[in-house]
């Protein structure tokens, strides 16, 4: 009852043009202060926490500041140039590609939140130049940044698995058919749309543009090989992938590219070599482009984590007053079979998620549901997999959802625009949560294959 | 991408630029850190053991400072959809209440961050629950040190005055946490300010208004014929 | 939830509920207070770092947010260095003498020796003597030498890893399984109960059985809040504390040896070391106990040495 009172308040709160941070930290604040003893340091604890004890979450600032180095310096305008050669001319051909990046970034990075970052504020561009209107190009990158946490590496399958002990390999290649499945079935629908609708294309300019592009846009693609081979290759793990790819990008921009910095010369000179000016190697640091490209990207991330850190003080007063438990117990203990089960496992997590970020519910849910699961003879892999999707959803329905704040703030457009564009692909991840419920296989296959069939220890 | 902010007298000039340099340094360092671990650790098989926890610091010091600055350009993310419906004084008075909301939740947290922080550096937090009644005799805690970075020797001064004369061998905990109490108190200012910029007519909204920056846009598109 | 009336005691911890031992170990204290405390006192576990992690979770209890927590020991050595005596490396020959050295004198002035800053323990739990596991095995120390292990923060057990030349890597708690995975760092410390519940022995070619550490936590409470307490229900409560403490610390060689068959039933190698070799490893990292003999005190060696011959 008090949870519906708090959940009209943070939307009324919303609506009335409070912002999104103050309106979920309000509510949680009047909540505790309300119902339980906890104390306001508590608060101001979880809200320096945060950012201090969540460290995954710094992939955020790094690679907001990666892209505005791209922005800013010119490597992302190269990249788009080279797309729209390659793939502009094709219905829906940029969309898809919008895709396939999302899901070549989601198999380097653990987060969904940090996909839309890095792919999101260059592809919507160039969505944008091809033009497409930028609710499409925003819906789609929203939801096909989810794929972040189902595509492995995926922090909320570690979480899963340390939560119920299942296997974290078997887990992760449990989420690639998945992950890859879900991926086409977005691309064909952006597919139908183009057809249908008749979306803009651009024209085919031939393969010397497409050389030429790539040529041009050759250091910022590299970015790309450096990213998976400095994770794969040991060298660093996602999170400070972010960093190296922000240091990669400013080096890029300020001396080969020289779009910024001291070697950049404006107008249409030619800017200089860095023979012709070495103290470059020093001032390039301290350059005023230098500082405006960091300065904008840590307003952005200011605002962004500040949603994020009150989202989480939400989760915090939530947690406190054991709400998810009540809600989980009340509903699993009607005593259902299987199908029924899964059904509410479902409506539990999508509820939960409108409120909660993932890795925090899931690390809640997963322990009261397993055991009933397993009581049931459902797949602990299979029911991880279910929980990932619908975790994916959360990010991408309002009133809480890190995706849709996210996106809104790199595509510098309104929450409620992004979360009526993203309404059609929302619509296929839900078809996709109802196969990967019902149809097993698609998520134990893989594992079974590689590892052979799982022992489960009760 | 964002209109520059422009500050209407010398002061506020100065104070901006402070402001975006220290967003700016704050973001660069955390990067740089982090950066040069990669590189010792795969280059030189060593590392900055304080590293990762400088950087959680530094992220928690750009969100806690910055935010009072993103309240003061108007950057704070909302919906706008609902409120653009009504007519302009009905929108006054819903940005009115809206200002009053944001300025109760910086009082509630900087009393929060307030009383979080006192027994930190050695002082009293605040009693009553909602709203500070006086200082309740806090327990002491300027010992409690941080977990990695070690306390810097031109620090030493502190000692005496905070930690009863024995020797720091980490940061103390007062010295990362202070921009709690400092920020929360940066952003009640700022709250404070945007309801005046309301209540004056000066501005109409708290948050971003995408809206009307479309709109350019899209003129603009046109405009340029393409 | 609790009922109106009923003193409210929240214990926050890092760990599942129902399979590492302290997890365990909480759940049973959990249901015997609401069973047998009924109307007086109501506990609520919040298990898996839902509520705090483990530095956090002793700031709300300092500032009356959660009453009861049982971080690691080496979190308590910001509260006094003698505590860093648990991070040092063989000081303890297995975890009997453990439970020993912290039932002894030394042990129980140990557990007051935090009030004048806030916290009472009340008693010791066990998770297990601490293994080396990396992606290459681990025979001889100089296995080890070169390479980079994530270790917990904490200065002694960097200085441990430093005096076998492995370089220590400071890494968040979610990201060791990956980072072990692509070989960002080749290996870490662990008990068999946290090996196996993280599944870090899928990433690493074995695990060596050194048993060179302990990893051990303090049930702890505040002392205001304690000594705030009626009588009747301190004591009460104190007598619980003690009997599920002796209950699971007494079952806790069983866990261990659960998990460690756990991890060879899912395919995982473990290298038994046998005397000689062990002594190896024992006289590389030995010289580390002089760096903090000034923090844990000589006389505190001096008994954990004792305790160690008689078993
Ligand atoms: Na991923
Ligand atoms: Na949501």
């Amino acid at each position: 009852m008090e949870v519906l009172v708090l959940f009209m308040m943070v939307i009324g709160l919303m609506l009335m043009g409070v912002p999104i941070a103050v309106s979920l930290g309000t509510s949680s604040i009047l909540f505790l202060l309300v119902l339980s003893d906890t104390s306001l340091a508590s608060i101001a604890q979880t809200l320096f926490q945060a950012m201090a004890g969540h460290y995954t979450l710094l992939a955020i600032p790094f690679f907001v500041l990666a892209s505005a180095f791209m922005s800013t310096g010119g490597v992302a305008r190269r990249i788009i140039r080279f797309s729209i050669a390659l793939v502009g001319h094709l219905p829906g051909g940029l969309a898809i590609a919008g895709v396939f990046a999302c899901m070549m970034f989601a198999a380097l990075s653990g987060s969904s939140p940090a996909t839309v970052v890095a792919i999101g504020s260059i592809v919507i561009v160039g969505m944008r130049e091809v033009g497409y209107t930028k609710d499409f190009a925003a819906g789609v990158i929203a939801v096909a940044g989810t794929l972040g946490i189902l595509i492995p590496p995926s922090i909320v399958m570690v979480v899963y698995a340390s939560a119920t002990d299942v296997s974290v390999g078997r887990m992760f290649l449990a989420g690639v058919i998945p992950g890859l499945l879900a991926g086409f079935m977005l691309m064909l629908t952006i597919y139908i749309i183009a057809r249908i609708r008749n979306l803009p294309k651009g024209e085919w300019h031939g393969w010397g543009e497409v050389r030429r592009s790539g040529i041009e846009a050759g250091w910022g693609l590299f970015l790309i090989v450096i990213i998976l081979g400095g994770i794969y290759g040991g060298i660093f793990t996602p999170t400070e992938a972010a960093a190296v790819a922000a240091i990669y990008a400013f080096l890029i921009s300020s001396f080969v590219y020289r779009d910024m910095g001291p070697l950049h010369v404006k107008g249409d000179g030619h800017n200089l070599a860095l023979w012709e000016k070495p103290m470059a190697l020093i001032t390039a640091f301290f350059h005023r482009d230098t500082r405006d490209t960091l300065f904008e990207a840590g307003k952005l991330t200011v605002t962004l984590m500040f949603i994020i850190a009150n989202a989480l003080i939400l989760k915090h007063v939530l947690t406190d007053e054991q709400i998810p438990q009540q809600i989980s117990s009340a509903m699993l203990n009607a005593g259902f079979g299987p199908v029924m089960f899964l059904v509410i496992v479902n409506v539990i997590l999508l509820i939960g998620g409108q409120f909660m970020e993932p890795s925090g519910l899931l690390v809640i849910v997963a322990p009261l549901v397993f055991p009933i699961a397993m009581e049931l003879g459902i797949d602990p892999i299979h029911l991880g997999i279910i929980m990932v999707v619908n975790m994916e959803i959360g990010m991408i329905t309002p009133p809480v959802g890190l995706n849709l704040f996210v996106t809104s703030g790199v595509a510098n457009m309104p929450m409620m625009n992004v979360v009526r564009a993203a309404l059609p692909f929302l619509a296929v991840l839900f078809v996709f949560l109802i196969m990967v419920t019902y149809i097993p296989i698609i998520s134990t296959w893989l594992p079974t294959l590689m590892m052979g069939p799982e022992i489960i220890v009760k | 991408m964002a209109h520059a902010y422009e500050a209407k007298t010398a002061l506020g000039r100065i104070v901006n630029e402070i402001e975006e340099t220290a967003i700016a340094v704050i973001l660069g360092g955390m990067t740089l850190i982090t950066f040069i671990n990669v590189v010792l650790r795969y280059g030189f098989n060593t590392g900055l053991i304080w590293g990762l926890e400088a950087v959680t610091f530094l992220f928690a010091w750009l969100v806690l400072f910055g935010v009072s600055y993103s309240v003061k350009v108007t950057a704070q993310l909302g919906v706008d959809a609902v409120i653009n419906l009504f007519s302009p004084a009905t929108r006054r008075i819903l940005a009115l209440v809206a200002g009053a909301v944001c300025i109760a939740y910086a009082a509630l947290v900087l009393k929060g961050a307030w009383d979080y922080w006192a027994p930190f550096a050695g002082l009293d937090a605040t009693s009553g629950r909602w709203f500070p009644t006086g200082f309740e005799n806090s327990r002491d805690q300027a010992w409690y040190e941080v977990v990695d970075l070690p306390f810097p020797e031109w620090l030493r001064w502190i000692e005496p005055i905070m930690n009863e004369g024995e020797t720091y061998g980490k940061l103390p905990r007062f010295i990362p946490y202070a921009i709690l109490p400092f920020g929360m108190a940066l952003l009640l200012f700022r709250f404070i300010q945007a309801f005046v910029r309301i209540w004056t007519g000066e501005s109409t909204s708290l948050i971003v208004s995408h809206e009307a920056e479309d709109d350019i846009k899209d003129v603009q598109h046109l405009n340029a014929g393409d | 939830a609790c009922d109106d009336g009923e003193i409210v005691i929240k214990m926050s911890h890092v760990t599942n509920s129902d399979k590492h031992p302290k997890g365990i170990a909480a759940s049973l204290l959990e249901s015997r207070v609401n069973e047998e405390m009924n109307g007086k006192a109501c506990m609520e576990v919040f298990p898996n770092s839902t509520l705090y992690n483990d530095d956090q979770v002793l700031e709300a209890m300092l500032q009356g947010d959660v009453q009861m927590a049982a971080p690691s020991l080496s979190k308590f050595e910001q509260f006094t260095k003698v505590f860093r005596i648990f991070d040092l490396p063989f000081v303890f020959k297995n975890i009997e003498a453990v439970d020993e050295f912290q039932n002894s004198d030394a042990g129980m002035a140990m557990k007051t020796s935090m009030e004048r800053r806030g916290l009472t323990g009340l008693g010791f739990w066990h998770n297990g003597m601490k293994q080396m596991s990396a992606n290459k095995p681990l025979i001889k120390p100089e296995d080890a030498a070169g390479l980079k292990f994530r270790v917990q923060p904490s200065d002694v057990i960097k200085a441990q890893m430093e005096a076998i030349k492995v370089s220590p890597q400071p890494m968040a708690f979610s990201e060791v399984y990956g980072a072990l995975q692509t070989k960002v760092v080749d290996g870490q410390e662990n008990t068999w109960s946290n090996i196996y519940g993280q599944k870090f022995f899928e990433v690493q070619d074995g695990t060596t059985e050194t048993n060179h550490g302990v990893l051990d936590y303090m049930v702890v409470t505040s002392t205001d809040w304690w000594e705030g307490l009626p009588d009747d229900v301190r004591t009460q409560l104190g007598t619980i504390v003690e009997e599920v403490t002796a209950e699971r610390n007494a079952a806790v060689g069983q866990v261990d040896a659960e998990a460690r068959q756990a991890i060879l039933d899912a395919g995982g190698k473990i290298v038994e070391l046998n005397a000689e070799q062990r002594q190896v490893w024992v006289d590389a990292m030995k010289p580390v106990w002089e760096q903090f003999v000034g923090d844990v005190g000589q006389e505190n060696i001096d008994a954990a040495q004792a305790i160690n011959a008689k078993h």
